[in-house]
């Protein structure tokens, strides 16, 4: 009974009043600072992960503004590192994904190379593959969006993002898709209507159920009546026949809701589901699969000074191509560093991502046949932004990364480079 | 408690109407912070063990999902059952559990899935557990036995999962041609708004070795997860039986 008496007290207007004063600050306390998620945490995955595993190039989005059902191709080609690191499983099972934050594009298709590809696929070291995802603006707002492949075993493995500006109302969005009967449906609302009808009328009929004992019997007398051991008074027949009825109707509606479904929708599929077949790399010149085969480079050592942002390799290169080739550009984890001597105008890429000038090497040609030994450096904040110089930190602190050559006909011939590179911590010199 | 017929004081209260509506506010006080409690464990129970065979359209297969989610279901139910029936013979244990769990993933799902991530509904709605749970419920009502309710009822609790389900799920898996490849509307939901965190290789869907039975996988998977609900069902009671208490009420 005191518990009763204590209970009226705290049911009293003060304390709901006080009660109601701590949510209100509760709540406003949480919303003070509230900042949009834009990023999806790329830069804090470690260094060598992301030069080592996949190195993406020739990135592009082919709108950077549209309206509500407008569409884009974010497209591409992934080079799957040689020598993949022992820490990341093999991309054996991988999905090519689109890092954004929730669906504000959907993404209507999805191809590598020719094949499209909904469900997982198999990457091969050493190979190359074109990829591209076809993607319809639904949410207005600024967005990041990158391309990404996930990797069984390995996480996320995020390629370079590009913001978009999507105009509209998410309210105008449609999703169009043909069944194989031939009827159309919006994927973004088909269904939702179905779902509501059959799951709220059960909710209410569980109320109802509990409602009904709570009322006839209630909590404290029935506690009193099966603590004074009269439970057999509690359950009469009456109420066995109200369950058994209960019990019928319940049965009965369920065997009608599944009749009437499957008159419904007389054809159904399962779930699709296992890895697609076996993918094919790309095959033409300037990638890198193809061109290691006619322009080889080995890193012979190098040092990176951590707080002076700055690359110094040496690599010896083979040009076996007919004419003379000069470096155009190193790419890792999504940055471009490119050597303003092959590269006179700005190309479209995220600011962020690329160094303009950010690449020197030995502007002397390598001539056909040649094998050079040629010093490269690679100098910018966004090797330190981008947390590349956290590389001294990682367990298997080694490089990785494209090169691009470009000869006078115009044509690029790319390999890849990978090693292990001393961290220099103090500022000064280079050695 | 000592009662007067005139009307006149009993214990603390001035009148039997007056203490009549304090039994009946405290019973709506248990009734709430009780089915807040069960909603709240039963929903991170249920989430953390569940998960995604619960959140997915596109992971809601014909054999792991009618496997997995009975089973992890039947746990909060039978203790809920033990708790009201041992202590007030009450049968809404199950339902209570049921409701408690559901109210809290609509809320979820719509709030968080739909309001913040602008995930559509049909891509994120919960598992239709009700009828399994009337069920349960009225077993034990009927027979009065626990042992009876968790070998028919907790069998009856797989069984009745899927074609319970049906009606809200059947839309999803008509088929469609994409790029020459086929799709269930579930795949391509998934295929079409982004989660950039679920890789499609991480759905556990279609998986197993019960490729015997051809098309008609979903009697054996829900004979299997009515059995092992039975287990489970067992084992919940107990934990229902041993660790929930009426020490408030006994203070009354």
């Amino acid at each position: 009974m005191k518990l009763l008496e204590r209970m009226a007290v705290l049911a009293t207007g003060r304390v709901a009043r006080l009660f109601g004063l701590g949510m209100a600050a509760a709540v406003a306390a949480t919303m003070g600072s509230v900042a949009p998620a834009s990023a999806h945490g790329e830069k804090s995955q470690q260094a060598f992960l992301r030069m080592r595993t996949l190195n993406w190039y020739d990135v592009k989005w082919s709108k950077t503004s549209l309206n509500v059902n407008e569409s884009m191709v974010l497209s591409g080609k992934v080079h799957v590192f040689s020598a993949w690191p022992q820490a990341v499983a093999n991309p054996k099972s991988s999905f090519l994904n689109a890092g954004e934050p929730g669906p504000v594009l959907v993404r209507t298709a999805q191809f590598i190379g020719e094949q499209f590809a909904p469900r997982s696929v198999s990457l091969e070291v050493g190979k190359d593959y074109a990829f591209q995802i076809d993607l319809k603006a639904r949410r207005a707002g600024r967005w990041h969006v990158h391309a990404q492949i996930n990797v069984e075993g390995g996480g996320p493995i995020i390629g370079p993002g590009q913001w978009i500006e999507i105009k509209g109302d998410m309210a105008d969005f449609k999703d169009p898709v043909t069944l194989l009967d031939g009827t159309t449906v919006d994927l973004e609302t088909y269904g939702i209507d179905r779902i509501y009808a059959w799951h709220f009328p059960w909710m209410i009929a569980a109320a109802a159920w509990i409602l009904y004992w709570f009322f006839k019997k209630g909590i404290i007398a029935s506690y009193l009546r099966v603590s004074e051991g009269k439970e057999d008074e509690q359950i009469g027949d009456d109420d066995r026949r109200v369950g058994a009825i209960v019990l019928a109707v319940t049965i009965l509606a369920t065997i009608i809701g599944y009749a009437v479904t499957n008159s419904t929708f007389p054809r159904t599929i399962p779930l699709q589901a296992g890895l697609q077949k076996p993918l094919t790399p790309i095959t033409e010149e300037g990638t890198v699969g193809v061109g290691t085969k006619i322009v080889t480079a080995d890193l012979k050592g190098g040092v990176y000074k951590v707080p002076g942002r700055e690359l110094t390799v040496q690599v010896k290169i083979t040009n076996k191509t007919d004419e003379p080739l000069k470096l155009g550009e190193y790419t890792a984890a999504g940055l471009r560093f490119l050597n303003p001597d092959v590269f006179t105008t700005k190309p479209e890429f995220p600011d962020y991502l690329l160094a303009d000038r950010g690449l020197s090497t030995d502007p002397t040609p390598i001539a056909p046949g040649e094998t050079k030994t040629i010093e490269i450096k690679v100098q910018d904040a966004r090797w330190d932004i981008e947390r590349l110089s956290d590389l001294a930190y990682d367990t298997d602190s080694q490089i990785g990364g494209l090169l691009f050559f470009f000869g006078p006909s115009g044509k690029r011939y790319a390999t890849e480079i990978g090693g292990p590179v001393i961290p220099k911590f103090v500022a000064g010199d280079m050695p | 408690m000592s009662t007067s017929k005139s009307g006149g004081a009993i214990g603390p209260f001035h009148s039997v109407a007056e203490a009549a509506g304090c039994v009946k506010t405290s019973d709506w006080l248990i009734l709430t912070l009780l089915f807040l409690a069960v909603l709240g464990g039963y929903h991170i129970h249920f989430m953390l063990t569940a998960g995604d065979w619960d959140f997915w359209v596109d992971w809601k297969d014909r054999r792991m999902w009618p496997t997995v989610i009975p089973i992890l279901g039947v746990t909060f139910a039978a203790a809920a059952q033990a708790f009201l029936w041992e202590n007030f013979r009450l049968p809404f244990g199950a339902t209570f559990a049921v409701l408690g769990l559901l109210i809290g993933e609509w809320i979820n799902r719509y709030v968080n899935f739909w309001g913040w991530t602008y995930f559509p509904i049909s891509l994120v709605f919960p598992s239709a557990l009700v009828v399994p749970a009337l069920w349960l419920d009225i077993i034990l009502l009927l027979s009065g036995s626990y042992v009876i309710t968790a070998v028919v009822g907790a069998l009856g609790w797989g069984l009745l999962f899927y074609p319970n389900n049906w009606p809200a799920i059947a839309a999803f898996h008509q088929a469609t041609e994409q790029h020459g490849q086929l799709m269930s509307l579930a795949d391509l939901i998934g295929l079409h708004f982004v989660r950039t965190s679920m890789p499609e290789y991480i759905r556990m869907v279609e998986r197993g070795t019960l490729r015997t039975f051809g098309k008609d996988v979903v009697p054996v998977a829900a004979f299997f997860s009515g059995f092992v609900s039975m287990l489970v069902y067992f084992l919940w009671w107990f934990v229902g039986k041993w660790y929930s208490t009426t020490k408030v009420i006994t203070k009354i």
